[in-house]
């Protein structure tokens, strides 16, 4: 089982299992894949700003609504004002998330299970990383308001209790959600001054 | 919950400006500029509230105590003004909450 993060200095330490370790790491690189951008680089960061200025990026919404709502309408009643702000932002939100979800990765990968000890940017991209995942998840999951989440770790228990039958594909999805909220909740709070 | 210390720094008033104005040229005239736009940040089911506290802390610079009060108004009230300023400063806000996971608009202060 894991244990919780914990500050010490300027390092951000915590134990887990190599099997939750991996599956960390598998649902942080499926989260990448899913809002990596669509267009390929160049790899020289000049010609892909000046790519990325071109006017060439979809001002449609996505339409699949987890993608939506990693890359929200920045606008809630001016679809206008939304579909520039995406044309002019999308593409490099989607970078700068993939580049956070990579660092995430990279951290995990290269720790020593049980041991994680992480810096703080290592930690921060974890923490923020984990949002995307969860954001995702919570999507699939169906949460809509404050009161599916509370509902959703109750049905967990339950099942677990077995006083609830759950199908064993959701039953997964709700598992994941709840350990990975326990674990971004766990690192923000030992980045919290 | 209704609290007026939760409003971010305010600009100074600027000059009347406006496309009325009598005698003005219009070519010149920006009367968008000294018009405050804001930054809004909005209640989901998913974004831990430890969280939302650490990003207004890392992003904006706030105090915890003015972190937790905007996350709180955000969760109670469904919606808070994180920040306020230029149009261009509230777009680079509204983009780096959206990086960190949070669904911010932005628009003219009203």
């Amino acid at each position: 089982m894991a244990t919780e993060f914990r500050r010490k200095g300027q390092r951000v330490v915590a134990t887990m299992e190599p099997e939750e370790l991996e599956v960390v790491v598998q649902l942080l690189t499926l989260t990448r894949d899913f809002v990596a951008p669509e267009r390929d680089e160049s790899g020289d960061p000049f010609l892909d700003l000046v790519a990325g200025m071109g006017g060439s990026a979809d001002p449609s919404e996505p339409e699949d609504p987890a993608l939506r709502r990693l890359l929200p309408p920045a606008s809630r009643t001016d679809p206008e004002q939304a579909a520039e702000f995406r044309r002019l932002t999308e593409h490099t939100l989607r970078q700068r998330k993939a580049a956070t979800l990579s660092t995430a990765i990279e951290a995990l990968t290269a720790a020593d299970p049980p041991k994680v000890d992480l810096d703080l940017d290592q930690a921060r991209a974890l923490s923020v990383g984990l949002t995307d995942v969860r954001l995702v998840l919570g999507e699939r999951l169906g949460l809509r308001t404050d009161e599916d989440s509370d509902r959703l770790h109750e049905r967990l228990e339950r099942a677990l209790a077995g006083e609830e039958e759950v199908d064993p594909g959701l039953f997964q999805q709700m598992a994941y959600y709840d350990f990975l909220t326990w674990l971004q909740e766990s690192v923000t709070l030992a980045l919290l001054r | 919950m209704e609290d007026v210390s939760t409003s971010p720094t305010e600009p100074p008033v600027g000059p009347p400006t406006g496309p009325s104005e009598a005698g003005q040229v219009a070519v010149l005239d920006r009367p968008e500029v000294d018009t405050p736009w804001v930054t809004l940040v909005w209640n989901d089911p998913v974004n831990l509230m430890s969280y939302v506290t650490w990003v207004f802390q890392t992003h904006f610079g706030y105090s915890r105590a003015k972190a937790e009060e905007l996350m709180l108004k955000v969760h109670h009230e469904g919606r808070a003004v994180v920040s306020t300023g230029t149009r261009e400063k509230m777009e680079a806000d509204t983009e780096a909450m959206h990086a960190y996971g949070l669904w911010a608009t932005f628009q003219k202060d009203e």
